[in-house]
């Protein structure tokens, strides 16, 4: 009797113990996901508050007089005079004039740094335009620079320190007298979509790296889609099943896992020392990531390949069709949604590399936007480690926008190929 | 595997074959003149790699009528079957050897095009198995391969006579760009079969069509099968006795990769001369 009851107590104690483990399991499970979940939303608001104000830009209302003894001094009015003319002293004449107190020479130069030495083209574009201009006065909007546009934005706090913020309070007064006309504004930052590269913060924009990361995925793309797909089909319906295969599957597999640089590297010796392909250009860095990504795209083809039923082949080979005809037919048309869901995540992935393109030159700082696929170009994941190394405040915001735009591509990337899988996937 | 061919081996004086008394332990009652033979099969021997699945079947299916093949399910009569339009081709490390004459053309031979082969000899499938395109296109494609039908509404007639053919046309006549996929089983199936005699073929060879489809879609099929029979030369495997009784005039029944008897199907199923017909027709095993 008391056997019994003591057995029965054991029994409990185990059921208790392990009721305890699964708790236990649960536990560290939720708490997993909530950890993995607050870092996500760390990452995000971090990145959104540090870089929803690169995509805003301060502009200052200056009253300029085209001068004609500065601009075009022998009245000749053709392009290369006025587009060569010194339209900075314009734009220096007009802060002077706004501050006529102001008298020594180095508060004179700080004074005219408060504008964007951008404003000088901003003249220069209004007066090829219009040469009737030259003469006159007007009010224009002009980009102020990176520390008065810090300040608007409140980076650069007011009531800090004069010690403690590279802007002093003599600027911060100027900037004041701007502010009490209406005459500082914030608008929309077109010139960050709209411009390449820049040593100064205001004046920089993404458009040479989307335009490199663009042309760069071009030839990845149009190198690793056809290759992959081709040499899927190949080894999934045609290929025969022998050793040789086998040990080409197999390293398909191991390619998927090697490190990125190592990529890179292969690049640096075969495509630009052996092929003399050039340095800092899409074309070598296309083709550096299409190594790169030709595994997945394999692994994903064979996969949607493998999935597409057997009986699909066999009514057409039983019509009649060779083997290919119903391949080409049928199977591959079917597999595609897969396949471009596997080539779209391939793709993400190269949108995303750095590390390869540091290997071949990409990672200098070009100014120009590339026209084609030979430019000097730079991509947007390479741009952004341009930007977090650079001194300037300013550029702190312009690299978070910068990753913003980034994971606006890879999330739109990633979004289309769940939505094309849920939509053009059959069942059977 | 191999030994079972020599302990199956029954009564070699019930055996009428005159060819093959020694090796063929099969029971044939049929007696098909030389002109109605549309497919000879002599001593077809079928191997999976290094697994044999028929031990030399002798076959001949004569012209215009249905031939059905009856057995335990994994005795090989779909392997068979696929052997006479050389689908086996299609499988990875099957060999077959033998000799199988259609019209007295050795099929098995390396010069003989499976694609014109094929063309001549449908198949109809044990699933349903319409393409994931539109009906019309399920029909026309085969024609399409065949460079049949060039113009749109020579390409029209052949789609509406298959389908008319098939009874399908009265129900599918205003969805035909509709997917195939989207009929019902049965009428899935008799788009298969309208795909199938879309490119005129001569034989239509059928892997247990009705096995995935309910008693009324079955009995459509029957009748179907029934309708082609004066046209095609019909060959269908069939796991129900019943069916092969209703739609069948010669009736094979293959035991473990062996074709143990083959005759009128009305004699298999009211005489059956071998015990392991007898067996399976009474249902003591299969
Ligand atoms: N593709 C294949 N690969 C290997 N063995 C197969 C294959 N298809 C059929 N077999 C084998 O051949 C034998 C006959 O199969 P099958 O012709 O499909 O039988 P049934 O149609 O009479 O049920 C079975 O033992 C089966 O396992
Ligand atoms: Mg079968």
């Amino acid at each position: 009797m008391t056997e019994l009851k003591e057995s029965m107590q054991k029994a409990q104690a185990r059921l208790k113990k392990r009721h305890a483990a699964e708790t236990r399991f649960k536990a560290f499970g939720i708490g997993a996901l909530v950890f993995a979940f607050l870092c996500v939303v760390m990452l995000f608001s971090s990145i959104i508050s540090n870089g929803y104000t690169g995509f805003r830009q301060s502009y200052m209302k200056i009253d300029i007089t085209f001068d004609e003894s500065v601009i075009d001094p022998q009245g000749k009015r053709d392009f290369d005079t006025l587009n060569r003319a010194d339209y900075g002293k314009i734009v220096k004449q007009s802060l002077y004039d706004f501050f006529p107190d102001v008298k020594k020479r180095g508060d004179k130069r700080t004074l005219s740094n408060l504008v964007s030495s951008n404003a000088a083209y901003t003249l220069r574009d209004m007066v090829v335009a219009d040469p009737s201009l030259i003469g006159t006065s007007q009010s224009v909007w002009v980009m102020a620079s990176d520390e008065v546009d810090m300040l608007i934005k409140n980076v650069f706090k007011r009531e800090d320190d004069e010690s403690t913020r590279p802007i002093t309070n003599k600027e911060i007064a100027w900037v004041e007298k701007y502010e009490s006309e209406n005459r500082i504004e914030t608008r929309f930052n077109t010139n960050f979509f709209t411009a390449g590269d820049s040593r100064e913060p205001e004046q920089a924009g993404i458009r040479g790296a989307l335009m490199g990361s663009a042309l760069t995925m071009l030839i990845t793309l149009a190198l690793s889609f056809p290759c992959g797909v081709m040499a899927a089909i190949y080894l999934e319906e045609f290929a025969p099943k022998n050793k040789f295969t086998h040990i080409v599957e197999v390293n398909i597999n191991n390619l998927a896992a090697v490190p990125s640089i190592v990529f890179g590297l292969l690049g640096l010796a075969i495509f630009l020392n052996i092929f003399g392909m050039p340095r800092s250009a899409p074309v070598a860095g296309g083709f550096v990531l299409a190594l790169m990504t030709l595994p997945t795209i394999i692994i994903a083809s064979r996969a949607a390949l493998k999935s597409i039923p057997p009986s699909i082949m066999e009514a057409a080979i039983g019509v009649g069709a060779s083997k290919m005809q119903a391949v080409f037919h049928h199977q591959l048309p079917l597999a595609l949604p897969g396949i471009l869901t596997g080539t779209i995540i391939g793709m993400a992935q190269a949108l995303g590399e750095t590390a390869p393109l540091l290997m071949i030159g990409m990672v200098a700082f070009i100014a120009d936007v590339p026209g084609w696929i030979n430019d000097p170009a730079t991509v947007l994941p390479v741009q952004v480690y341009l930007w977090a190394d650079s001194p300037e405040r300013a550029f702190v915001e312009k690299t978070s926008a910068a990753i913003m735009v980034l994971l606006g591509f890879l999330i739109t990337m990633n979004a289309l190929a769940v939505l094309l899988r849920k939509k053009l996937e059959r069942r059977w | 595997m191999k030994p079972m061919t020599k302990e199956n081996a029954i009564d070699i004086d019930k055996s009428v074959d005159i060819n093959n008394e020694m090796t063929n332990p099969q029971v044939s009652s049929l007696q098909i003149p030389a002109e109605e033979v549309k497919i000879k099969a002599e001593d077809v021997r079928v191997r999976y790699g290094e697994k044999e699945a028929l031990f030399g079947i002798n076959l001949d299916i004569p012209q215009s009528k249905v031939t059905s093949f009856i057995g335990p399910s994994g005795c090989g009569k779909s392997t068979f079957l696929r052997c006479l339009n050389r689908m086996n081709d299609t499988i990875d490390g099957c060999s077959v050897t033998g000799n199988i004459h259609m019209d007295g053309v050795d099929i098995l031979s390396k010069q003989v095009d499976t694609v014109l082969l094929r063309a001549k000899i449908g198949m109809v499938f044990q699933k349903p198995n319409p393409f994931p395109k539109s009906i019309y296109d399920n029909v026309a494609y085969g024609p399409r391969l065949h460079g049949l039908g060039n113009s749109k509404s020579d390409m029209d007639e052949i789609v509406e006579t298959s389908l008319e053919k098939v009874g399908l046309l009265k129900e599918v006549k205003d969805r035909l760009l509709e997917p195939g996929t989207g009929l019902s089983g049965g009428q899935q199936q008799r788009l298969c079969i309208a795909r199938a005699i879309a490119v005129d073929p001569e034989i239509l060879l059928m892997d247990e069509p009705c096995s995935a489809l309910d008693p009324i879609a079955t009995a459509k099929i029957e009748e179907l099968i029934d309708e082609l029979r004066g046209s095609y030369t019909i060959v269908i495997v069939t796991h129900s006795m019943q069916q092969a009784a209703r739609v069948s005039q010669q009736t094979a029944f293959f035991h473990l990769g062996n074709l143990v008897e083959y005759g009128e199907t009305e004699q298999i199923f009211t005489s059956p001369q071998d015990e392991r017909t007898k067996g399976y027709i009474t249902g003591r095993f299969g």
